[in-house]
């Protein structure tokens, strides 16, 4: 089997923006993650609901909402392109789309191994007059890593996938936009299955990969538990 | 977090593809146009990028604000659309070709085929989206006029777009599909059974149109070069009618 340069194009362009998608929302991911293990109070549930909603909603419900946000009548579409800056039909929807899509399953799997925390020992950390900041980094991750590893694995095996939300709002471009998720279908599509199957191979090997460093982090957070 | 998405992204990809053409084209002049654009390459060194889709989804896509700098589309409605939008002023854009309807079938298969009322006796016949596609459209009108429609309406497969209506009979999955002449001329894997009449279809026209709001100077040389002798040669080789 021999691939072409545009396969591996292809692989790198999908890559690239799943591995942007992934390290923009680790952050805001963790974030969510924490107020919703901790927070008690009013809105919660709402937020918890609007953080799920895209693992629910068809991929391409998304899109099509993401589309009418940003699309050029919108009043976002306006300001975008006040700016000089083109997202829509460009890399930069890729990793849009793959960011909301794969944003829940951070926050779920993140979400999880904080709520596993004690909350003694966060307790314990604050009445020593340790600062929050303090504590998260030095008691709440520690004990979590490896629930934020497998949620930041999950999350970036979802952006290497996706498709319904990125076809509507990032097209299918060769060269700009296209990912394997897309190049599978199109080259399926046009009766150049041999050509699709190449690419079929790659994300054989990633989701391989994938699982196999989820399931290794997985493995060891049990032992490391009992 | 759209927000900051957004502006990571942006951040990341502030300069970004500076001299390439993207040129969204309809799918059945993929060939002749990767041909075009070799030669004009050569010629400019100017890289050009395509995004090949039936003509519906691209005019979509620029309507939404899809960084097009060329459109070429297999019907006139599209570009009106556009130009409606204000997307297309009236001096960029030029009807460059035009083509013909066939019916074609599994090469191996020995159907016979003489006019529409023949397609009655297939079982699935493949065509492009016949609400949305120009090529489903066109085919549709056709078989409208032809008085067949209503009783072939069941026996269809609708399809994205004309390649992938193709695709179906090359895979053998359709007994037949309503594609243009020039698709039928590059696949090994079918025969042209029956070409439909042009004074029995409707009138194919694709216009060229260059996008208001093109970054990108050289869009405009690339418009030039597509009406130009050398590509003319070209579209006309892999069957295209010249306007």
């Amino acid at each position: 089997m021999v691939f072409t340069i545009e396969d591996l194009e292809i692989l790198a362009l999908t890559l690239k923006v799943a591995l942007t998608s992934t390290v923009l929302i680790l952050p805001v991911g963790i974030a969510v993650a924490w107020g919703l293990a901790r927070w008690r109070g009013p809105g919660k549930g709402a937020l918890e609901t609007l953080v799920s909603l895209p693992l629910v909603l068809p991929p391409t419900a998304v899109g099509l909402l993401l589309l009418l946000l940003l699309e050029r009548s919108s009043a976002m579409g306006r300001l975008l392109a006040a700016l000089g800056v083109d997202v829509l039909f460009t890399w930069r929807a890729v990793v849009l789309a793959t960011a909301v899509m794969s944003f829940p399953l951070l926050v779920r799997s993140v979400r999880t191994s904080f709520e596993e925390i004690d909350p003694r020992l966060i307790d314990i950390a604050r009445t020593l007059g340790r600062g929050p900041l303090f504590v998260f980094a030095r008691v709440v991750l520690p004990l979590s890593w490896r629930g934020v590893l497998a949620g930041t694995v999950l999350a970036f095996a979802r952006a290497l996938g996706e498709f319904g939300a990125t076809i509507i709002v990032a097209g299918n471009i060769p060269g700009r936009t296209q990912t394997l998720a897309l190049a599978i279908f199109q080259r399926s599509e046009m009766g150049k299955d041999r050509a699709a199957l190449h690419l079929v191979l790659f994300t054989v090997l990633l989701a391989f990969a994938g699982i196999w460093i989820t399931e290794r982090v997985m493995r060891r957070r049990q032992r490391s538990r009992s | 977090m759209l927000a900051l998405a957004l502006l990571g992204a942006t951040a990341v990809g502030a300069a970004e593809h500076p001299s390439e053409i993207l040129v969204f084209a309809a799918v059945s002049t993929r060939e002749a146009m990767e041909e075009i654009a070799k030669q004009f390459q050569r010629g400019t060194g100017q890289t050009v990028r395509f995004s090949f889709g039936s003509s519906s989804t691209l005019a979509r896509q620029i309507l939404a604000g899809a960084p097009a700098d060329l459109f070429l589309s297999a019907d006139l409605d599209r570009v009106e659309q556009l130009a409606r939008a204000g997307l297309v002023r009236p001096s960029d854009r030029r009807d460059l070709l035009s083509n013909q309807l066939v019916v074609v079938v599994p090469a191996a298969s020995a159907v016979a085929i003489k006019g529409a009322p023949d397609l009655v006796r297939l079982d699935r016949i493949a065509v492009a989206d016949p609400e949305s596609v120009p090529a489903g459209i066109y085919a549709r009108k056709w078989l409208e006029s032809a008085g067949a429609w209503t009783k072939l309406k069941g026996k269809l497969i609708p399809a994205l777009d004309v390649r992938a209506a193709l695709a179906v009979v090359e895979a053998g999955s359709a007994d037949a599909a309503v594609v243009y002449r020039t698709d039928a001329a590059i696949s090994k894997r079918v025969r042209v059974a029956y070409q439909v009449p042009l004074a029995e279809a409707p009138r194919i026209t694709y216009p060229l149109a260059r996008i208001a709001g093109s970054k990108q100077p050289a869009a405009q040389q690339l418009f030039r070069f597509l009406t130009g002798e050398q590509a003319r040669a070209v579209f006309t080789r892999f069957g295209f009618i010249v306007l």
